[in-house]
């Protein structure tokens, strides 16, 4: 048949589901690297404490990973299965898609995961009481599973945006070493890696500035942590290369559009300011760093993530899998098909709300919004369809959302008929007006003409295609 | 559906089903210590007998059983969306915010239990106390009733997932929720009473007299009531569930293995009578208890599953689960899975053994000093 599944789909009120998604997986993220770098900090310090080279080491080593118990090993699990929840809540076609393409990925980054818990307990309860050599191996351990947890996720992760040789989308089979191992693979890997070793050193000092230490102590511990700062250097250089990885109109995107540039800047901004500090004031003047000032230096850590991630998730559009699925969660197959029979059509599940439409028309315009728009707009709160279109004229409304593809190139073509599009723009004009009780129906059969018109104008390739050519939506560039 | 489970089934969606099952199961021995757990030590607060070994076991170790519980959930949480994807992610979608709620209420239970474990808890005033004590089981029992509904949810026609969204309402209610939702509580004694059972085989020393004797018939007392109150709830269970599950449970897939739910049960229930009786936790005996358990433990995996697959159409999903098959990764998961199981045996190894000469004995290291008990005190 060619149609999407159809799921029943959740208002987020005035919360755009992206925004949701997106904070809670930054959230998540930074928890990670806290957690992945962690562990080579505290091999380094334990190490350093074996050595005699910094006498306090061992006594940061044991509070610092109560730290990394109490925050990571809590809330960093739960919210790494919220991730999950949400992804279902969002758009359970595109989890779905990625679970059946990578579960075994993702069960063997479980078998790490597991080796990563376990042996952070057994560090956790036996640590103070176990031989030099165990407590090294099982912090060795522990900081080689919970990085290989990232190195498993990434390979996921980055393929998202850069398919590499996965294969079409419609095929049978796939390489999923292909698609794993995909352009944005290293690079992605090593920024990532670069960025735990910076979370973890920043934590570090914030808790080392908690501990009962006088300051000549708490000098050492900060000027040794700042070691895991110094590869902060390279990431210039990885960055290029990401963004060197990426398709054409993904990077055309992220240049050229003011909001992906704002979180570029946030990200690039603060992680600079990081970097200055770090090189300049901890590690050629060894400073000591009190606790205000580590913490902000955390949260600027935190604001660079966040940027960060905000910028991975924007350039795909307009594709969630930039193997083929929109993020409309439909593939460029079942967009040909519901262009001719419609994209609610077969939509089982009714409207939770149908007596506040005065017409059918407009129940129409309802379901179409929530099948087509709602995965990233909402009527009046975050992203919303009335702050974008509602100023248009009916012919603009027509016209931009039935070619929308040409209107942004970030967004999905229109996938829906000619009287779906058109009970769209009633429902937008209705809405606008302040929801009267009664809104006439808009049938003119040359209105519905010139909207099929502009449809067949522009067709149902992605819009990124219009300026970069046939091969963008495979990403191969 | 003629043949006993997994025959009868196409190669696929057999080898995900058992994979399903046997990772849940690993997860379900660290919930049942859990949400049985954390019960016991809500009713310890409540009564105000709380100070026994029993119950500092239990502060002692529910952190890390529940760390275990959500870590070893993530396989048969991956494995369900093979299996079960639009079932499952419709659940999910119809309960909303009443399903995403289980997290933050599994972090507060998360955080309880370590406040519980802490020492600053005992000098709190007795309703703060009595609050903490009971906020795990609270939480727990939340999460453990919200996946029942969802699960319930997750095998109700489309019709029915249709009224439900367009009613707007973020509860699922069913005649099956409270027998269900009873039946994996009171199934969830006989683990707990096993685990306690080695812990404080393990644990306690020679000396601890008479301690040592009370603790076991306590535990003794938890394994045979969760045994007797587990067969009551699974009689009125099968008597209210949907004609269909009913037929599956009762029918060739599940019949065999509810004899050997049986045959494990009655084992266990032998070895806690004798307990009882005789005040000893040998390891002979709890060896014996182990493998009823292990037997008891997968046949009722099979028979709790054997109702969601005698209401499906499962012909219907066995095309996705032979595409999933031919995902690539299958050989290397089970090269991490066998080497990172040995690395993890390796470090608890390394944990008991590598000890600096300073530090105590390996024994009584999970007893805490709080463990041992005043006279006449009881958990």
């Amino acid at each position: 048949m060619d149609l999407p599944p159809y799921y029943p789909i959740n208002d987020f009120g005035p919360a755009m589901k992206g925004i949701v998604i997106g904070g809670l997986g930054i959230f998540h993220v930074f928890l990670a690297m806290f957690a992945i770098g962690g562990g080579m900090l505290l091999c380094y310090f334990e190490w350093l404490g074996q050595t005699g080279r910094c006498p306090g080491a061992k006594k940061f080593v044991d509070g610092y990973f109560k730290a990394v118990v109490l925050v990571s090993f809590i809330v960093g699990a739960i919210t790494g299965v919220a991730m999950w929840f949400t992804s279902i809540q969002v758009s359970p076609r595109t989890i779905g898609f990625m679970v059946h393409e990578f579960h075994w990925i993702w069960a063997i980054e479980w078998t790490f995961f597991s080796l990563e818990i376990s042996s952070g307990y057994l560090f956790y309860r036996y640590g103070p009481k176990l031989t030099d050599v165990a407590r090294l191996r099982l912090l060795a351990t522990y900081a080689i599973a919970s990085w290989f947890s990232l190195f498993w996720i990434n390979g996921i992760l980055s393929w998202q945006l850069t398919p590499g040789s996965w294969g079409d989308i419609g095929a049978d089979t796939h390489s999923v070493w292909g698609g794993f191992f995909n352009a944005g693979f290293f690079p992605s890997l090593i920024f990532r890696t670069i960025t735990a070793m910076t979370v973890a050193s920043l934590a570090a000092m914030v808790i080392i500035n908690l501990m009962p230490l006088d300051r000549a102590g708490k000098t050492d511990l900060i000027n040794k942590s700042a070691h895991l700062l110094a590869p902060m250097i390279a990431m210039p250089v990885l960055g290029a290369w990401w963004t060197a990885t990426m398709p054409a109109d993904a990077r055309a995107t992220l240049f050229a559009n003011i909001v992906m540039l704002m979180f570029l800047g946030m990200a690039v901004g603060s992680s600079v300011l990081i970097g200055l500090y770090a090189y300049f004031g901890l590690i050629r003047q060894r400073m000591y760093i009190n606790g205000p000032t580590a913490t902000l230096l955390t949260v600027l850590a935190f604001v660079a993530t966040a940027g960060g991630e905000f910028v991975r998730e924007g350039v795909r559009k307009p594709f969630t899998a930039r193997a083929g699925l929109y993020s409309t969660s439909f593939t460029q197959v079942e967009l040909d098909r519901l262009r001719q029979v419609g994209c609610v059509t077969n939509d089982p599940y009714p409207l939770q709300n149908a007596d506040a439409y005065p017409s059918d028309q407009l129940r129409l315009g309802a379901k179409v919004f929530r099948f087509h728009c709602s995965v990233c707009h909402t009527y009046d709160g975050a992203n919303a369809v009335l702050h974008l279109a509602g100023s248009w004229t009916p012919d603009q409304q027509r016209l931009n959302i039935a070619q929308l593809q040409r209107t942004k190139t970030f967004m999905p073509p229109f996938g829906g008929t000619p009287e779906e599009l058109e009970a769209l723009v009633q429902l937008i004009r209705w809405k606008s007006d302040g929801s009267p009780e009664a809104w006439p129906v808009s049938d003119d059969e040359a209105t519905l003409a010139q909207i099929q018109a502009w449809l067949d104008e522009v067709g149902t390739r992605p819009g990124i295609e219009l300026i970069h050519g046939g091969g963008a939506a495979e990403g191969g560039h | 559906m003629n043949s006993p489970f997994p025959f009868g089934f196409p190669g696929p969606t057999a080898f995900y089903l058992t994979l399903y099952l046997v990772t849940f199961l690993i997860h379900a021995l660290f919930m049942n210590y859990v949400l049985a757990g954390s019960s016991v030590l809500a009713v310890g607060a409540v009564l105000r007998r709380d100070t026994g070994p029993i119950s500092a076991l239990l502060r002692d170790w529910l952190p890390f059983m529940l760390s275990m519980a959500i870590t070893a959930g993530v396989a048969p949480l991956l494995f369900i969306q093979i299996l079960f994807r639009e079932q499952f992610y419709t659940a999910n979608l119809l309960l909303f915010h009443r399903w995403m709620s289980i997290l933050p209420v599994l972090m507060i239970g998360f955080y309880l239990c370590y406040l519980l474990k802490s020492k600053m808890v005992r000098d709190w005033p007795l309703i703060a106390r009595v609050a903490v004590g009971c906020g795990p089981f609270l939480c727990f029992g939340f999460v453990g009733w919200s996946w029942v509904e969802n699960h319930l949810l997750s095998v109700q026609s489309a019709e029915t997932w249709q009224r439900q969204y367009e009613a707007g309402t973020l509860v699922f209610r069913s005649a099956e929720l409270i027998p269900r939702l009873a039946l994996w509580f009171v199934a969830a004694f006989p683990t707990l009473a096993l685990l306690l059972g080695w812990q404080l085989h393990v644990t306690q020393k020679e000396d601890d007299g008479w301690e040592r004797a009370d603790a076991a018939r306590r535990v003794a007392i938890m394994g045979l009531a969760g045994l007797v109150l587990m067969a009551i709830a699974a009689g009125i269970y099968v008597g209210l569930m949907e004609a269909t599950s009913r037929d599956a449970v009762l029918g060739p897939i599940a019949a065999p293995y509810f004899v050997v739910w049986m045959i494990g049960a009655t084992a266990q229930g032998a070895v806690w009578a004798l307990t009882l009786k005789s005040g000893r936790l040998g390891t002979r005996s709890l060896a014996i208890a182990t493998a009823g358990l292990t037997a008891a433990f997968f046949g009722m995996a099979v028979v709790r599953e054997a109702t969601r697959l005698g209401r499906l159409d499962l012909e219907s999903l066995y095309a996705k689960h032979e595409q999933a098959t031919r995902v690539g990764g299958f050989w290397l998961f089970l090269f991490f899975l066998v080497v990172n199981g040995a690395i993890i045996a390796y470090s608890v190894r390394l944990s008991l053994t590598a000890r600096r000469p300073d530090a105590d004995e390996p024994e009584g290291e999970t007893m805490p000093d709080e463990a041992k008990p005043e006279a006449g005190a009881s958990s």
